[in-house]
Parts: structure tokens; C-alpha cells; sequence
């Protein structure tokens, strides 16, 4: 309850150090929901041409980029530092989190907001509204699917940021473990056979984020349930575990200090 | 001729200068291997379903030789307009103001400078990827004949960036146009699905945009090096430099005679 | 001809105004008040070709604006400037040619490369003939002591080397003036020093003119005959440096040993005793009130005097004091 009561303080001064600069916040809302559309307009081209990929048409695309958005928009918003988090350790910042008596882990990935995930976030939502797939029951599963694939989101930031305690800064890295799993989150999971798809759930689990809770979207499957189910708790708690070990290394001064 | 050879000795010093840390260099241009992975991907089902060996021109392996040279001139480009308008925001542009060049050169030969060796590492590295998935080009020499297409695509891209980048005078936070930018460069330049695949109304468009003279005309030339082409890409290119090297310096100058630098 | 004239420059800024809280952070966000400040408000000065002058100042007094409106990188709200007999703003490349600059906060040296290849750069910068540029570099590496300075990457010198390498790259191309924006800032007793010892030979040899801003005293008392105090964008007190002393240094400090031991009685009138010892006093006095003649032939008087220091106390209490005053003025005002 604590805990909680801190995050909010949290977010409500992230939230207030947003608005500071207003017309940045707002162009990059709205910015980042143009961005969207456009970027999407090339798979209405496509689909457009060539109607399917192996069974997986437009209104699939809809909701698989709409979760992926929402999911993505909803990391940004609350937990917007995790995408900083291999530069935070690296640096030695996390000195900050440690001299203060929260969770290090929540607190430092808490500490920033990404003004575009507000975009991004209201972006999913008429993504989905637009697919040709709506009801009232499919949002309340939407909902409960974006918190599943943030988490898994969450998650995999950490994972992959965490790093650094072993191999010091490693931006390249970083970006390019998310470009990975964002790009493999939103082309159809038709494409790729069975072994890409184990990929697809465990070391990059794009599909967690994508095309499973797209599934589950459209009509309820206790497989697709349980699969998100199972993911998000695996992933974050393996993060958790990760991070933590991590942090011991840290606090014991055998982190890596790179030279700026 | 001394005039020239300060902006060459700009180009050299950045070019070194990206060589400063070559592990962060070639990280970057690892990129393009799942890129090019993931084409493939979507191709290869893409060209069995329609049941084609060849969709409008292009075979599979056309299709991913120009997606590589795409990728390779959009991601080879350093990112311009961040670094202008962040010149323009914390103040740093005072700085370089106060030597004695022209600061829209100074940051055209920068960029050349940094665009080098990431282009060459992507293609490298992309078209590796590529030859393995479906072989060599079907004209190799293809990529000679489009090489000044492609630093015509460049010069494109620095003014549009610029512009974007000093639009920082007005605006608080460029971000938002870059984005933009980047996604109107993605579908009018034919980087996931070349223009000719488009239907016929959305190709005249996007064919007449400078979109496709910055990336679509250089990677098509590359898969097709015809005379007339190459005739046909230049030509139109060089119409959109003009008009668009223009704008730029004229925005800059209106820009600088309102200049407020932060701080005091 | 000066080298520099300023008549009644001014720079007023925008910037955006909100009260604390979410509810006016959501208010601003719609409608934006913006207010103004005046960081320049009505300067005239002038400075004479190859003169030193010092440019003083606490933060935001509006020494860097004035700076950048020098160089031509900032357009005034208001008012007039000559530099080199350029308007800095309307014909700011040819001026750039003519002046150097360093900006002690803004490294101009490539932080990645050694400063031989910025030097290298700034040689084509600045139009120079390769051979010219050559000899010029070693020129100014032997003047600056740079010699094993220039093949080593910048990000591995140190603070004070660095900035000795940034002195340098701005007089490579001869310029008639120098502008220097806190050159001292974070430097050691000794940087400091080298970069002084440095500043003053160029200046001395080749009569390069240079504007200096900083907030170290230090700087001033070593290098500047004339010093202009700005606070609030205005110039509150310009002067020489020596008369500057001699206003407001009235106070002088005496230090004294003696050959043998000596009476511990001191007592003069009008001056105040600070420390006492067997062999030497040390004491403070007003010397408007107090001759300094009187003074001394007490002290000599009593015993053989081995050693004698007379001392001003440091500037930064004179500039102070001048802030005081300054400040004490403008509440009369209101």
C-alpha cells in the first residue's frame, strides 16, 4: 500500500514535469499518434495488394499493432526509465536508488515519463476500435491483455538493460534487442515457422506482446490466457531475479564503471 | 579553393572522428540484419502466395537487393535534425557561429563526414545478410551506376532534416516532425514495399514526392541500372535539391536575424 | 580606433511563467503566460585595441549575453556595438575572422581526437596556408607549452591542459581580439596560474586585445588594467583595476618580524592589532585615517625590523563590497 502511494506521488510529479513543457508534451502526443497512422498505412497498402499472409489479414494487423502501441505507450507513461536503465547502471546512478528506502528496482524505472507513450497508449486503443473486431467484451479483454503484454514489456526492458551489470554500457545492444522485439511484435506471426516462433516466446518474446494477446482479443481461448498468463509472471519474475543478482554485483563494487 | 577545402577538412575530421569508437560503430549497423531477416520473411510467403516469380517488375531477390539499399541509405544518415535542434536549444549553435563558416556547409560536410562509414558497415552487413538469403545482385555493377543517386538522397535528406532540426527557432520540441519525417520517408519511399507494388494512383504520387528521389529512385536504380532511369532519377532528384537547399537557406536566415540563444 | 564600443546595448528575453502545482500545470498547458527578462539592460562601455579588461560579474549578471552579442551570435533588442569596426550581428564571419574566442564551459577541441587535428581544422577554418598554419602551431605550442600535449586524445588531458590547448586554438589565426568567458572556471591554483602567465605574454607580444569575464578576482588582479562590474545587466562600478583598489581598498595589512624579541606593546592609535608573536605583530588599519608613514615609524621604532609585507585585502572583498553598495542603492531607489 506503501509502495503504492509512492508510485502515484511518483507519476503525479512526473506527470506535473511533463506539463512544464507544454508544447512539447502535446506535440509529441499527437505527433506520435500521426506517426502511428502513417506507419500503418503502409499495411493497409500491403494488405491492400496482397489481402493475407497465410490466413493473417488487415483486421489482425489492426489489433496486433493496436496492443503493441498500447502496451508499449503504457511502459513509457509509467515506467519510462526502463528504457534508460543499462545507462542508469552503467553510470553508476544507481547509487541515487540505493541511498533512498524504496524498491531500487520500481523506483528507478519509475522515474521518468515518455511524454510520446501517452500517443502511443490512446493510439492502441483506436487501433483496435478501427479493426473490424470490436465489442464491449473484446475491450474488457483488451485492457486486461495490454497489462499482460506491458508486463511482459516491462519485463523484457529489464532483462535486456540489466546487462550492464555484467558488461557495462551497452546502448547498441539495448536498441537493438528492442527494435527486435518491437519489429518481430508487429509483423504477422504467420511468417515465421516453428522454430523463429520458439524465439518468438522466449528469448525475444515479441509474440507475448503482439500476436497472442491479438488472438485472445478477439475471442476469449484459455490457451491464449494461460500463454500470457504464464508469460508475464515467468518474465517478470526472471527479470526481477536478474535484476536483483545484478544489483548484489553492484553493490559489492564489481559493477563496470566504462570511462565516458 | 580555400573555401572548399575548409568544408573538406570538416568532412575528414568527422570521418575520423566516427571512427572513434568502432565497437559503438559496428554495433549500430548490426541492425540491419534482423531487418533484412524479417523482409525476407514477408516476401518469401508474400511472392509463393500470389503464386509469381516476378510481381511488377521485381523477383523476390530484386525485391530484397533495393529493400537493402534502402535501409542502408535511411539508416546510414546521421540524425541531423536532433543534433540542430539541440544546437539550436542548449545554445551550442552560438558556438559554432563564431568561426568563420557558413554553419548550414559546416553541418552538410559533418554529416557526409559521419555518414560513411555507418552506410558502408550496412551495406556490408546488409548485404550479406541479403546474398545469403537469396544471392547476389543481379547487377552488381548496378550499385556504381546509383552511387551518385544515392548522394543526391543524402543531400535530400540533410535539407529536410535541417529544416526539421531548425525549426527548433519556433517550436519547443522537433521530436514529433521527425518521427513524422521518418514515417512519410517509410511509406512514400517504398522502404517496406516498393513503390511499383503500390496501386497505380499511390505510385504517381509518391513518385512525384521527394520521398521517392531520396530513397526509392537510388534503390531502384541499384536493381535496375538503366541509362533512362538513371536519366529519370537525376533529373528529378536534382529539381528537388534545388528547391529544397533553397527553402533551407532561406529558413536559416529568417531563423538567425530572430536568433534568442538560452542563457545568459 | 577601439576596439570595442557598446552604446546603450540591450537583450530582453522571453520566458514562460507558471505557478507551483498540478492544477496550474494542467491550466499552463492551455494558456501560457509569459513574462520577460531584461539580461542585458543599457550597456555602453568602450575598450582600446590591445587593452586587457576584465568584465565582472555574479551569475545571470549578463556578462555571457553581452559576449555572444559581441560576437555577433545574438541580435540586440536594442542599441549599438563596433567590434574591430565590424556590427557584430549584421557581418558576423567577417568579424570572426578578426577575433578568437574560448568559452571556458563549451570545449571548441574535438573531445575524441587529439588537438593537434582541431588546430589542424581550425588552420583551414580560418583560411590559413598550410606551412603558415604549421609554424603558427608550433608557435604557439612552445609559447602555451603544449608540446606533449597535441598528439593525445583531449578526453584523456586534464582540465587545465585542455584549456591551455583552447587558448591556443583561438590565437592561431592571429586574431586582434580575444573574448574570454570564464577561462579560469574549475581550474587548480597552478592551471590557473599557467593560463594567466600565458594570457599576459600574448597579450604583451603580439598586443592581441582580450575581453575576459569570470567571477574569480583572480584572474582580474593578474591580467586587467581596467575592469567593468556588471550586476543585473548594468554596470554598477568601471575603472582601473589599481583605483578600484584605492577607493575601496582603504584598508591595508601590515606584517612585521623583527631581528631579536621584541615588547609585546603594540598599541597605536587607529589601528587594530590581529596577531602578536615574540618576534613579529600583524595588524590592520584605515589608511584614509590612519597615515601609513605614522604607522610605520611606530613600528620601526620599535626594535630592528627583519622583514616587512604590506598587503591589500583580496578583490573578491572589493567587489563585495561594490555588489553592497550597488545593491543598497537600488532598494533606496525603491
Amino acid at each position: 500500500m506503501k509502495t503504492l502511494q509512492f508510485l502515484l506521488a511518483i507519476w503525479k510529479a512526473n506527470l506535473q514535469s511533463a506539463l512544464e513543457y507544454r508544447v512539447s508534451f502535446l506535440s509529441q502526443m499527437i505527433g506520435m499518434m500521426v506517426n502511428n497512422f502513417i506507419y500503418f498505412a503502409i499495411w493497409i497498402i500491403f494488405f491492400d495488394r496482397f489481402k493475407d499472409v497465410r490466413g493473417w489479414g488487415v483486421g489482425d494487423m489492426y489489433i496486433t499493432f493496436g496492443i503493441l502501441a498500447s502496451a508499449f505507450g503504457l511502459v513509457s507513461i509509467l515506467f519510462g526509465n526502463a528504457f534508460m536503465l543499462s545507462d542508469v547502471i552503467a553510470k553508476g546512478r544507481l547509487d541515487y536508488y540505493l541511498s533512498l528506502p524504496k524498491p531500487v528496482l520500481l523506483h528507478a524505472i519509475s522515474s521518468r515519463m515518455v511524454a510520446s507513450g501517452v500517443g502511443d497508449f490512446f493510439y492502441g486503443f483506436l487501433s483496435y476500435a478501427l479493426s473490424g473486431y470490436f465489442s464491449w467484451d473484446g475491450l474488457l479483454r483488451y485492457v486486461l491483455a495490454l497489462l499482460l503484454a506491458a508486463t511482459v514489456f516491462a519485463a523484457f526492458l529489464i532483462l535486456t538493460q540489466s546487462l550492464a551489470f555484467w558488461f557495462g554500457m551497452m546502448n547498441n545492444f539495448s536498441a537493438l534487442a528492442l527494435n527486435a522485439m518491437l519489429t518481430f511484435g508487429i509483423y504477422p506471426i504467420t511468417l515465421f515457422d516453428n522454430y523463429a516462433k520458439i524465439i518468438l516466446f522466449t528469448l525475444i518474446p515479441a509474440a507475448l506482446m503482439g500476436a497472442i494477446p491479438a488472438e485472445f482479443i478477439r475471442a476469449f481461448t484459455w490457451q491464449s490466457l494461460s500463454q500470457m498468463l504464464i508469460g508475464a509472471i515467468g518474465f517478470i519474475g526472471l527479470a526481477v531475479f536478474v535484476f536483483n543478482r545484478g544489483l548484489k554485483r553492484y553493490e559489492s563494487g564489481s559493477a563496470i564503471q566504462v570511462e565516458v | 579553393m580555400k573555401t572548399v577545402s575548409k568544408y573538406w577538412s570538416i568532412f575528414q575530421i568527422t570521418l575520423i572522428n566516427s571512427l572513434a569508437y568502432p565497437g559503438e560503430l559496428i554495433g549500430r549497423s548490426l541492425m540491419i540484419i534482423p531487418f533484412m531477416w524479417i523482409f525476407y520473411q514477408l516476401w518469401k510467403v508474400t511472392f509463393a502466395a500470389a503464386g509469381a516469380e516476378v510481381i511488377s517488375g521485381l523477383t523476390l531477390r530484386d525485391t530484397l537487393w533495393y529493400l537493402m539499399l534502402a535501409e542502408t541509405i535511411e539508416l546510414g544518415r546521421p540524425p541531423i535534425a536532433r543534433t540542430l535542434s539541440e544546437n539550436v536549444k542548449d545554445g551550442s549553435i552560438a558556438y559554432i557561429l563564431n568561426k568563420p563558416y557558413d554553419f548550414l556547409w559546416y553541418q552538410f560536410s559533418a554529416a557526409m563526414g559521419e555518414t560513411i562509414f555507418r552506410a558502408a558497415l550496412n551495406a556490408l552487413f546488409g548485404g550479406l545478410t541479403v546474398w545469403t538469403l537469396v544471392g547476389a545482385p543481379n547487377h552488381p555493377q548496378g550499385f556504381w551506376i546509383a552511387l551518385p543517386a544515392i548522394l543526391g538522397a543524402w543531400i535530400l535528406h540533410f535539407c529536410v532534416n535541417a529544416m526539421i532540426g531548425l525549426s527548433a527557432f519556433i517550436v519547443e520540441d522537433v521530436s514529433a516532425f521527425t518521427w513524422i519525417y521518418q514515417k512519410l520517408a517509410f511509406i512514400f519511399g517504398g522502404m517496406l514495399i516498393p513503390l511499383d507494388f503500390y496501386p497505380n494512383w499511390l505510385q504517381a504520387i509518391a513518385k512525384a514526392l521527394p520521398f521517392a528521389s531520396a530513397i526509392y529512385g537510388p534503390a531502384r536504380l541499384f536493381v535496375t541500372p538503366t541509362l533512362e532511369l538513371l536519366i529519370n532519377v537525376m533529373s528529378l532528384q536534382i529539381v528537388w535539391i534545388l528547391v529544397l537547399s533553397f527553402t533551407l537557406a532561406f529558413i536559416y536566415r529568417r531563423g538567425l536575424t530572430q536568433l534568442t540563444v538560452n542563457g545568459g | 580606433m577601439p576596439a570595442i564600443q557598446v552604446q546603450n546595448l540591450q537583450k530582453t528575453f522571453q520566458t514562460k511563467r507558471k505557478a507551483a502545482g498540478l492544477g496550474a500545470s494542467m491550466k499552463s498547458l492551455f494558456k501560457p503566460e509569459y513574462g520577460s527578462v531584461e539580461a542585458v539592460r543599457s550597456l555602453s562601455f568602450q575598450m582600446e585595441s590591445g587593452e586587457v579588461l576584465g568584465f565582472i560579474g555574479p551569475n545571470g549578471a549578463g556578462k555571457s549575453t553581452t559576449i555572444k552579442m559581441l560576437t555577433g551570435i545574438l541580435h540586440p533588442s536594442r542599441g549599438a556595438a563596433k567590434v574591430l569596426g565590424f556590427t557584430p550581428w549584421l557581418e558576423r564571419q567577417s568579424l570572426a575572422f578578426q577575433i578568437g574566442t574560448v568559452f571556458g564551459q563549451r570545449p571548441q577541441l574535438w573531445y575524441h581526437l587529439p588537438a593537434m587535428d582541431t588546430f589542424i581544422l581550425f588552420g583551414k577554418i580560418y583560411e590559413l596556408d598550410d606551412a603558415e598554419a604549421k609554424k603558427r602551431i608550433q608557435f604557439l605550442s612552445e609559447a602555451f607549452e603544449l608540446q606533449d600535449l597535441l598528439d593525445v586524445p583531449v578526453r584523456k588531458l586534464s582540465l587545465g591542459q585542455r584549456m591551455r590547448c583552447e587558448v591556443a586554438a583561438s590565437l592561431l589565426h592571429r586574431p586582434k581580439l580575444i573574448l574570454l568567458d570564464e577561462p579560469s572556471i574549475g581550474l587548480d591554483v597552478v592551471a590557473k596560474q599557467n593560463i594567466r602567465d600565458a594570457i599576459r605574454r600574448m597579450n604583451q607580444e603580439e598586443g592581441v586585445g582580450v575581453l575576459l569575464t569570470s567571477h574569480d578576482a583572480g584572474d582580474l588582479e593578474a591580467l586587467c588594467k581596467r575592469v567593468i562590474i556588471v550586476n543585473h545587466g548594468q554596470i554598477v562600478y568601471e575603472d582601473k583595476v589599481s583605483s578600484l583598489k584605492r577607493k575601496f581598498l582603504t584598508t591595508k595589512m601590515v606584517e612585521v618580524r623583527y631581528a631579536k624579541e621584541v615588547a609585546k606593546d603594540f598599541s597605536i592609535h587607529g589601528v587594530e592589532i590581529l596577531k602578536v608573536g615574540r618576534y613579529g605583530v600583524k595588524l590592520k588599519f584605515d589608511a584614509s585615517q590612519t597615515s601609513v608613514d605614522s604607522v610605520l615609524a611606530h613600528l620601526s621604532a620599535s626594535g630592528d625590523m627583519a622583514d616587512i609585507t604590506i598587503s591589500d585585502p583580496p578583490l573578491e572583498e572589493v567587489i563585495a563590497k561594490i555588489y553592497e553598495q550597488a545593491k543598497a542603492e537600488s532598494v533606496d531607489k525603491q
